[in-house]
């Protein structure tokens, strides 16, 4: 129930920030994406599964606000979800470096997707390659940032990795 | 094959091929599925919250914007002097040609409350519905131009189509010269407005304003809509591309005014 909650939870913050703050700063260029660091997230804590039907639902939610092409945003961020909730237990979920791969790479991958139904033909295609490198370079170091700046805070790891947990304590 | 995998990644599996199959399914046919009830749920649901963001966000700018808007009126007062002069002076050429007087419109303020859409903002939420007489159809500006017209309306809000909207085509002018097209957005190479249908053979020159033309009869006739950035013959050769910027700094909306009860008064 907890689960559900927070679920339902970051979904409205993420949705919340993207109406609001962040659509300005899109439109002047910058692309902080919002939904895929929130669904990096959830999957590194929660795992496939969990990663995988939040990614479906947010991105039902995004769709739905953006009144065009529904499934969009659902498919890329079902996947994105599942994909880095398998890999969550092979990775060190609470490194840094770990933290600005997979956000910069979940951000490139929801990015060309969704940007690729926008753009008309191969001659948008350099401009989306902009784009999308400029929210991988503005949204994987920023998550990065504030994902360690949350576990500093709470002295603790956010994602349960056993591996930083000791080291920390040393 | 599934016996492979232990049953929790056999469910997982399952239900990610569950997700992928539906999602293809509205992608398909997500169109054709009628969704402005639940968009109405979800402007409901964020409202509020909306409401929280903006308010922190817009107190900020409060005190600097007063000072601005202190200046602008004092400034348009003595704009608005000299307007009236000539609006007389108009409406008498216009009795003695026997044309139709222009007519006023009544604004009403909104607030808004979210934007969506991918690269430019395409839709805005606003704090304005049903109740306060919004119908769908009702052009919606701001001081500065057309911000486009409302799309789905609810009882205490409203959806905005955006002239930036893939659907939405805007017929047009430019000032003085009278040149007509349709403005649209254009993907390719990058999203922008494109003022289209102008033949090559009509005159436009970079830093014109571009205005509602009246034509569409879903715009009053004379709203600013945007200026005009470049103009280049189209792939045909026999038209001209107009690309055109906003009026609007779409980036910077907070509040609109939304022209109440057009469509049964009649355009433009």
């Amino acid at each position: 129930m907890r689960n559900i909650g927070g679920l339902f939870l970051l979904m409205l913050v993420a949705l919340l920030l993207r109406s609001t703050a962040l659509s300005s700063l899109a439109a002047r260029g910058v692309v902080l994406d919002v939904l895929a660091f929130s669904a990096v997230v959830w999957a590194l804590r929660n795992g496939e599964t969990s990663g995988a039907t939040f990614g479906f639902l947010l991105g039902l939610a995004a769709d739905l606000d953006a009144a065009h092409w529904l499934g969009r945003h659902t498919l890329a961020l079902a996947l994105i979800g599942y994909g880095i909730g398998r890999l969550n237990q092979t990775l060190m979920r609470d490194r840094p470096a770990t933290h600005l791969i997979l956000i910069g790479a979940a951000t490139v991958i929801h990015q060309i997707w969704t940007l690729s139904f926008e753009i008309g033909g191969l001659a948008g295609w350099p401009f989306l390659l902009a784009r999308v490198g400029l929210a991988a370079v503005a949204t994987a170091p920023l998550g990065t940032v504030l994902l360690w700046i949350v576990q500093r805070v709470s002295g603790r790891p956010i994602f349960g990795d056993v591996a930083f947990a000791s080291d920390s304590g040393k | 094959m599934g016996g492979f995998l232990p049953p929790a990644e056999r469910r997982s599996g399952a239900l990610l091929a569950l997700y992928a199959i539906l999602s293809l399914f509205l992608l398909l046919a997500g169109e054709r599925i009628p969704t402005a009830a639940l968009r109405g749920v979800g402007a409901w649901v964020f409202a509020p919250f909306d409401r929280i963001v903006l308010s922190a966000d817009r107190m900020a700018a409060a005190w600097r914007e007063n000072q601005d808007l202190h200046q602008k009126i004092a400034e348009l007062k003595l704009e608005n002097e000299r307007l009236v002069l000539a609006g007389v002076e108009n409406n008498e050429l216009r009795r003695a040609q026997s044309l139709p007087l222009a007519r006023r419109f009544a604004l009403r303020p909104v607030e808004i409350l979210a934007l969506s859409g991918e690269v430019l903002p395409t839709a805005a939420t606003v704090s304005a519905g049903r109740r306060q007489g919004v119908e769908e159809g009702d052009p919606v500006l701001t001081g500065e131009g057309l911000l486009g017209r409302i799309g789905e309306t609810y009882d205490d809000m409203s959806r905005v189509t955006l002239i930036t909207d893939p659907n939405s085509a805007v017929a047009c002018e430019i000032e003085s010269t009278g040149v007509l097209g349709v403005l649209k957005l254009a993907s390719t190479p990058h999203a922008r407005l494109v003022l289209a249908n102008v033949p090559l053979t009509d005159t436009v020159h970079v830093g014109q304003r571009v205005l509602t033309s009246g034509y569409s009869r879903h715009y009053p006739r004379g709203l600013a809509v945007g200026r005009v950035v470049s103009a280049t013959p189209d792939a045909s050769r026999l038209m001209l591309e107009v690309e055109v910027a906003p009026a609007v700094e779409l980036s910077r909306l907070r509040h609109a005014f939304v022209i109440p009860g057009t469509r049964q008064a009649g355009m433009p």
